[in-house]
């Protein structure tokens, strides 16, 4: 496996957790709804799996955060043909996406709390 | 990276595979050594004569980018002026209540071809084309890794393209809307809706070839020293839209095959009296529909991201920032899809999911607007023509995208679903983040295309007469819908007050055609005796502007060393270091078409790739898969199947005789002091990142088709049927078992051949094929043997569907088993020059993990439901 500095996969990490968890959050409700279970599982199940994505994207974006190192030398520009500007680059982007992926998670799971029923 | 220069024929084994010899990355004392005149103009002739077009009628084998991307582009500008003139007739007809100019069957043919042939002969395409067209360009490389598949995908867009919209002249022409909703699409008399299906199927393959060849341009074809960090943005849109046309399209043409089975076969799929439901072609639909609305918009934003600096003089601010919009776009799109679908009664809770993805997907959207105005407050903007159309595409795009928060929160859908409001939104967006772009890059890339120029004058008229002609022609729609009038009405009557919008609508819709006419003129009225254009016009900062005036076929000269975002702004001795064959490949002494193949994340130099040339392989294969699609809708299935007989028999002829050919010697001089082997195979070559990633989107396919099963399972009290037989248990196992001795087969086959003993990975590949068939024969059994009725439920339907589907990819794998035996036996494929046999042990990878999951679905999963 390639390190973590330079790989595109580590880049779409964070979005693709928040991928999986829209596809978890949508097929677990439809099912919930569509079986006739008990609503209280619906917002049990879709707590569960929301708290465990955004541990990993938080987790993701600190790790992403130390890899693009901005206190220590200032630079978010990275456009020197270094190895050194692509790691950072990398964990800049990858930083960005883990923030929108947060969000974006906090969005999707928010219905569960105003939505009090399968209607 | 060693820069150790090792001797030719280096007697260790190590020393031989290892990936390059000689120097890498290149000194500045290498870079400065001038080139003696006369060896460059030797290896100019060279290069020429490796590149040369063919002359005459001979012209369409031709495959390179710049031939088969203006095609591409022109076919799709016509495909989109016809797309119009319907568009036209339509506004005729709804400009004053009551109308008889067009009757309420030949309106429908006309909008449901206006929105069909827009998305899939125009907007797709387009950037197919462009992208075709440019990206060697940007990235300085000769040409697009696979040409004879771009020429492929061209011919097969065409053959499509000229069916589907040509029903519309032989009133044959689909007419249940472009999203074809079942029942109505199903029930629908004529074989209107099957042009539609195996016509843009067809098309749809098309696009995926081309998704396919852009993805591994952009990572394995980058000059050396691009890092990715370092990539025109151009580049990253077009890697994200790759990615998004593999996921986005399979599902359709999932959905696609479902319903032709159901239209031809009467496999209940949609029907809701034999337990089908007509919402899963609605998901299917739009799994695809919404993401293609940003498959559309992200790369003609990209054309705003090469302009915008370029215009302001300054290198883009927020590159990274942009990266995280076109990625977090590219994501976020798949979770919109059901925001279309606010309307059919799905649970409030799932409504939310969307409609909160929805509004987060405006985060990365607005980023990249901000990031664009942000570069032009810090830079100096001068108002150059491709920049005013981009100005005007920002300001219609956002209007376009306020409604798009709107409809996206369900409340207000309801109001506004269905109506002329929705039509106002999707044109502005469209407009804005499509035809208003892409006209600018039109007029930025101008000189790059055709080494001419377009008129300053004709560009300026014909843009105020499209900004105010469209703004006059949809602004009032918003008020019409928000007043009430549905989409899709052939006519209304004279007292809802909606006659005087309708009226200028029409007005404005003549004015926008006119503006669009002006540029098509400015497009295509002659130019030969016109002067050249400045080889760099704008004075911009990327490769594309090395481009050679007058046009040589060769790409690039010599493949440079680039170490900067705008390399012609912060290297400036790079063009003339290019010209002169300074960098890489600057010679082509066997006669052969070549360029360099990098490492996906730093752009190391890997290989020296053979490129293939033009060929009449390509043509037949297209015309005979043109009808392999298109005579079914004529119920002609005979023919239909020969000629499908015929085209995998050009296909293959063209895989025999032009790829993975063994080369004259291991390494080649590449320039600059750099040895690079010529044949590589597995992850390094880019055929092999090709199957991967047609087999990823294959994957997204067949998922949709499990995603089938469980969404019957939720929607349906009587999905399976309590007294339903199920597939066999014994057949299934013995299926599952015959499939995975195939698979090993082919795995095992790799390594005894990597290891020399050839005999035995013969007898292995012999094998393979023939478990793999007496699976595909087990398959069949199971669900034949306990009598799944296909007609009689959607149910054994869907069985059938999974097998069918599996049956059909098993047969493409026991080709490619049998390709590698016959390819070993004939000498082409051997211990060292193994890639075939890498790319078919890669196909079964993911033909294994189909074939299991097929198998369980089918015998274990409806049991346990």
């Amino acid at each position: 496996m390639r390190s973590r500095h330079d790989s595109l996969w580590y880049m779409i990490f964070a979005p693709g957790i928040w991928a999986l968890h829209f596809v978890a959050v949508y097929g677990w409700a439809a099912t919930i709804c569509a079986k006739g279970a008990p609503y209280g599982l619906a917002r049990i199940g879709i707590a569960a799996v929301t708290v465990i994505a955004l541990v990993l994207i938080l987790w993701h974006g600190v790790l992403a955060w130390r890899q693009w190192d901005l206190l220590d030398d200032g630079d978010h520009v990275h456009a020197r043909p270094t190895a050194g500007d692509r790691r950072e680059f990398l964990g800049h982007a990858g930083l960005l996406l883990a923030i929108v992926a947060l969000v974006g998670v906090v969005f999707v799971s928010l219905p569960a709390i105003f939505i009090g029923d399968c209607r | 990276m060693s820069a150790t220069d090792l001797p030719q024929g280096a007697a260790s084994s190590d020393i031989l595979d290892s990936p390059m010899q000689g120097v890498w990355p290149p000194t500045p004392a290498m870079l400065a050594e001038p080139v003696d005149p006369d060896l460059s103009r030797a290896q100019a002739g060279n290069l020429r004569k490796a590149w040369e077009t063919p002359r005459g009628w001979r012209r369409i084998t031709a495959v390179n980018n710049s031939h088969v991307g203006k095609w591409y582009a022109m076919t799709a500008l016509a495909f989109m002026l016809g797309a119009g003139v319907l568009a036209l007739l339509m506004r005729v007809q709804l400009a004053v209540p009551e109308n008889g100019f067009l009757d309420s069957d030949r309106f429908n043919q006309f909008f449901t071809m206006h929105g069909s042939a827009m998305m899939f002969l125009f907007a797709v395409p387009m950037f197919e084309a462009i992208s075709i067209l440019l990206l060697p360009a940007m990235l300085g490389t000769r040409d697009m890794p696979f040409p004879r598949l771009s020429a492929y995908g061209y011919w097969c867009f065409l053959i499509g393209g000229v069916f589907v919209l040509g029903s519309v002249l032989f009133d044959a022409a689909p007419s249940s809307g472009w999203f074809m909703y079942p029942p109505l699409a199903t029930e629908s008399e004529g074989i209107g809706a099957d042009i539609w299906l195996l016509g843009l199927s067809f098309i749809e393959v098309a696009s995926i070839a081309a998704a396919v060849e852009l993805i591994v341009g952009v990572i394995k074809c980058r000059p050396p020293g691009m890092r990715i960090n370092l990539m025109p943005l151009y580049a990253w849109y077009v890697l994200v839209v790759g990615g998004m046309i593999l996921f986005a399209f399979p599902p359709l043409i999932a959905g696609d095959f479902l319903f032709e089975l159901q239209r031809s076969l009467d496999w209940p799929f949609f029907d809701p009296e034999r337990g089908g439901d007509p919402l899963l072609w609605q998901h299917l639909f739009w799994i695809f529909g919404h993401p293609e609305v940003y498959i559309i918009f992200l790369p003609s934003i990209a054309i705003a991201a090469m302009v915008v600096p370029t215009a302001a003089r300054i290198p883009i601010t927020g590159y990274s920032w942009i990266v995280l919009s076109a990625v977090g776009t590219g994501f976020l799109s798949f979770g919109l899809w059901v925001h279309h679908m606010f309307a059919t009664g799905l649970p409030a809770l799932s409504l939310g999911f969307f409609s909160a993805a929805s509004e987060a997907v405006v985060i990365p959207t607005g980023v990249q607007i901000f990031a664009f105005i942000a570069t032009m407050m810090v830079g100096r903007v001068r108002m150059i023509l491709p920049m005013l159309w981009i100005a005007g595409a920002v300001a219609i795009f956002t209007a376009g995208g306020l409604t798009g928060v709107m409809v996206a929160l369900a409340p207000f859908d309801w109001q506004v679903h269905d109506t002329y409001f929705i039509v106002a939104h999707l044109h502005y967006t469209l407009f804005g983040g499509m035809v208003f772009p892409v006209i600018g890059g039109v007029y930025y890339f101008f000189p790059v295309i055709m080494k001419k120029n377009l008129s300053e004058r004709l560009g300026r008229w014909s843009f105020w007469l499209c900004f105010t002609g469209f703004n006059i022609c949809f602004l009032p729609m918003h008020l019409t819908g928000l007043l009430g009038m549905p989409r899709r009405v052939y006519t209304y009557s004279g007292d809802l007050g909606w006659n005087m919008l309708n009226l200028i609508s029409t007005l404005g819709a003549f004015v926008l055609a006119a503006g669009i006419l002006v540029f098509v003129w400015d497009l295509i009225r002659p130019k030969g005796r016109a002067p050249h254009s400045a080889r760099n016009p704008w004075d911009a900062g990327t490769l594309e502007w090395t481009h050679d005036v007058p046009d040589e076929p060769w790409g690039v000269r010599s493949v440079p060393y680039v170490t900067s975002r705008y390399p012609l702004w912060d290297q400036p001795e790079m063009l003339a270091r290019m010209d002169a064959g300074r960098f890489y490949l600057p010679d082509a002494p066997e006669g052969e078409r070549e360029t360099l193949i990098t490492s996906a994340v730093d752009a190391v130099p890997q290989h020296v790739a053979r490129l293939t040339g033009p060929a009449w392989c390509t043509l037949v294969a297209a015309a005979f898969t043109g009808g392999a699609f298109i005579l079914p809708t004529f119920k002609m299935y005979l023919p239909a199947v020969l000629c499908g007989i015929v085209a995998i028999g050009a296909i293959i002829w063209w895989l025999w005789t032009a790829t993975a050919r063994i080369p004259e010697a291991r390494f080649k001089d590449a320039g600059l002091g750099l040895r690079l082997p010529l044949y590589v195979s597995g992850p390094k070559a880019p055929g092999w990142w090709a199957v991967f990633i047609t087999m990823l989107g294959d994957a997204t396919g067949f998922a949709s088709l499990v995603f089938g099963v469980f969404f019957y399972w939720t929607a349906r009290p009587d999905f399976p049927p309590p007294d339903a037989p199920h597939a066999a248990l014994l057949p299934s196992l013995a299926a599952a078992c015959l499939f995975l001795a195939s698979w090993g087969a082919t795995r095992i086959a790799r390594g005894v051949n990597a290891a020399g003993s050839i005999v035995p990975a013969r007898g292995l590949l012999l094998a393979a094929p023939i478990l793999a068939l007496a699976g595909a024969g087990a398959l069949f059994a199971a669900v034949w043997l306990p009598g799944l009725a296909p007609t009689s439920h959607a149910y054994p339907a869907m069985m059938w569907a999974l097998v069918v589907w599996t049956v059909a990819h098993v047969l493409c794998g026991a080709i490619m088993q049998a390709y590698c035996l016959a390819r070993s036996l004939a000498g082409r494929m051997t211990a060292r020059h193994d890639a075939d046999l890498w790319n078919t042990a890669l196909f079964w990878h993911f033909l294994i993990v189909t074939c299991l999951v097929t198998t369980a679905m089918i015998a274990l999963v409806p049991r346990m439901l």
